[in-house]
């Protein structure tokens, strides 16, 4: 029964997303959700045998395998230099900003449940707060053909900023497994190292026998193979599957060189299938009993994150020295939260640790993620036209209003 | 017929660039010849070290109006780089002494052009220094006109 709900998933969701993009302009992913409430345990998806959420780990853990592929091949050493120190301490202090106000607040006024130490769900919302959705910040550049300072600044630090975020989640993932502080150092220690060495390993051995497959095909039986392997040993062996992957990513493409398109593009397809099965597995998880009753919690992680963003964005960006435009707009038109943040409170149902208080997060995230597409797309418009960089598009509908 | 001898029955300009050189300045290059879709890059010997396609030159200096980008566009949209940062450094080259008809069946330029968009084959010498350029559409002509014969 779980593949029929798969299946229905995939195109209830792509069918609601487009309906209500193009009916009521709202962002797709509103619509991705809606889907997966809809097939919930509680609603249609106990009519049709699928009492649990259990068997949607192993789904959510290849996909986001693959998501963190992508992150961390998305550049190359030679880009990463030419990013610009603007870049760089923009992102770090806008992911500082979201992880310390969201950690300090909700350590201090935050969420108690059973079993699970408070400061344990503290650190796993601030490490999710760090992540920001791409894909909406894409759309509203290209529609209002942006471009500038601001529009540059901000492309490279969504980038930056996935890849910093999965790499704090691992870290805190790891951290929270331990028994404590001390416990906590080798086994972090053994995350890194284990992923790095097993990542650079495996992109040296899929960069050299693709040189043997010169069908794509071939070649992405062997990646999705490399990354679904690397998932499992990460598994069993206990090391961080995320950041093996990101480093798989990164080392295939220092490997690959300029024959790296083969290793991403046919993957890059495959982004929006798992954003969507992860937008409405997020939905199977959906309690609105949750949702209502921790409303008041969700729109505290919702102006925690908003606010560390954007005064850590700035100071960042005035560090670098970085003109105004740039350091009072960034962290606002950086609001939305996507599917990576998803992706990664879906993994927290896998932590046996944290039992019911995994689906309090998820909760937690789906409803801020709707939230943040919904108003967070406001924000960037607001902040792009701010700066002075929305380009022809707005200039057309001007003109048309005029005449 | 010799790699050789088709160059002198087909003479085709080969259209060629430093690695240094911005992608702008290899675009004009490419404009600047309505046929040419490839430019090869040499180093100061004349060897070929690269090759860079139209397709990949336009994707790189239009990518700001794709509707959707992934990651790594994002990244080549802001950080782009010089011909050496994008070039192909592993480009199918044929001997001057090759058979032209082993070309097709030797090399895998389908699939080349499929990833690649090669249409302009580099004929080289002992040195890999570069000759001419076989053309996919000369190929193709001579095809056609020996199917018709």
């Amino acid at each position: 029964m779980e593949i029929l709900l798969i299946g229905l998933l995939l195109l209830t969701g792509l069918m609601l997303g487009v309906l209500g993009s193009y009916l009521f302009r709202v962002p797709r992913v509103v619509g991705y959700i809606f889907a997966g409430i809809l097939f919930a345990p509680d609603f249609l998806g106990g009519p049709l045998g699928v009492d649990t959420t259990e068997w949607t780990r192993s789904i959510v853990a290849v996909m986001l395998g693959i998501i963190a592929y992508l992150i961390g091949g998305a550049a190359t050493i030679t880009q990463l230099r030419q990013l610009g120190w603007t870049i760089v301490t923009a992102t770090l202090g806008k992911i500082t900003g979201s992880f310390v106000a969201v950690l300090v607040g909700f350590s201090l006024f935050g969420l108690a449940v059973a079993d699970v130490p408070g400061w344990h769900l503290a650190l796993l919302l601030a490490a999710i707060a760090t992540t920001t959705a791409p894909a909406a910040i894409v759309a509203i550049i290209h529609q209002y053909r942006a471009r500038g300072p601001l529009t540059t600044a901000l492309l490279g630090m969504v980038v930056l900023d996935d890849a910093l975020a999965l790499v704090i989640f691992s870290l805190v993932l790891a951290g929270i497994d331990s028994t404590g502080f001390t416990a906590a150092i080798p086994v972090i220690i053994w995350e890194i190292v284990a992923a790095v060495g097993f990542g650079i390993g495996g992109g040296y051995v899929i960069e050299r026998t693709a040189r043997y497959l010169p069908e794509q095909e071939l070649k992405l039986v062997m990646l999705l193979g490399g990354i679904i392997l690397l998932t499992g040993l990460a598994e069993a062996i206990h090391f961080s599957p995320l950041l093996t992957a990101m480093t798989l990513g990164f080392s295939t493409r220092f490997f690959g060189g300029a024959h790296s398109e083969p290793f991403f593009r046919p993957l890059e397809q495959l982004q929006e299938v798992v954003f969507v099965l992860f937008f409405t597995l997020a939905g199977l998880h959906f309690a609105p009993a949750v949702v209502f009753s921790h409303a008041g919690l969700i729109i505290f992680y919702f102006l925690l994150r908003a606010g560390g963003q954007i005064v850590g964005a700035m100071i960042g960006a005035k560090l670098a020295g970085a003109p105004r435009v740039i350091s009072h707009n960034v962290g606002l038109i950086m609001l939305p939260q996507g599917g990576v943040a998803i992706g990664m409170a879906l993994m927290l149902t896998s932590v046996p640790r944290l039992g019911d208080s995994a689906l309090l997060i998820v909760n937690i995230v789906t409803a801020t993620t709707l939230l943040t597409e919904t108003f967070g797309a406001v924000a960037t418009r607001f902040g792009l036209e701010r700066a002075g960089e929305l380009g022809q598009a707005t200039e057309t509908a001007e003109r048309k209003k005029t005449t | 017929m010799k790699a050789s001898e088709w160059l002198k029955i087909h003479p085709v300009k080969a259209l060629t660039i430093a690695g240094e050189s911005s992608l702008q300045e290899a675009a004009r290059m490419l404009l600047d010849d309505p046929e040419g879709r490839d430019l090869f890059v040499l180093d100061a010997a004349g060897r070929v070290s690269g090759h860079l396609g139209f397709w990949h030159v336009a994707t790189l200096l239009l990518g700001e109006l794709r509707p959707t980008h992934s990651l790594r566009e994002m990244v080549e949209r802001i950080t782009l780089g010089n011909v050496a940062e994008h070039m192909d450094d592993r480009v199918m080259c044929v001997g001057v002494d090759e058979d032209i008809d082993d070309i097709l069946h030797k090399h895998d330029l389908f699939q080349q052009h499929v990833e690649r968009r090669v249409e302009d084959i580099p004929v080289v010498d002992g040195q890999h220094r570069l000759l001419g350029v076989v053309r996919l559409s000369d190929l193709l002509r001579d095809a056609i006109n020996k199917a018709v014969d």
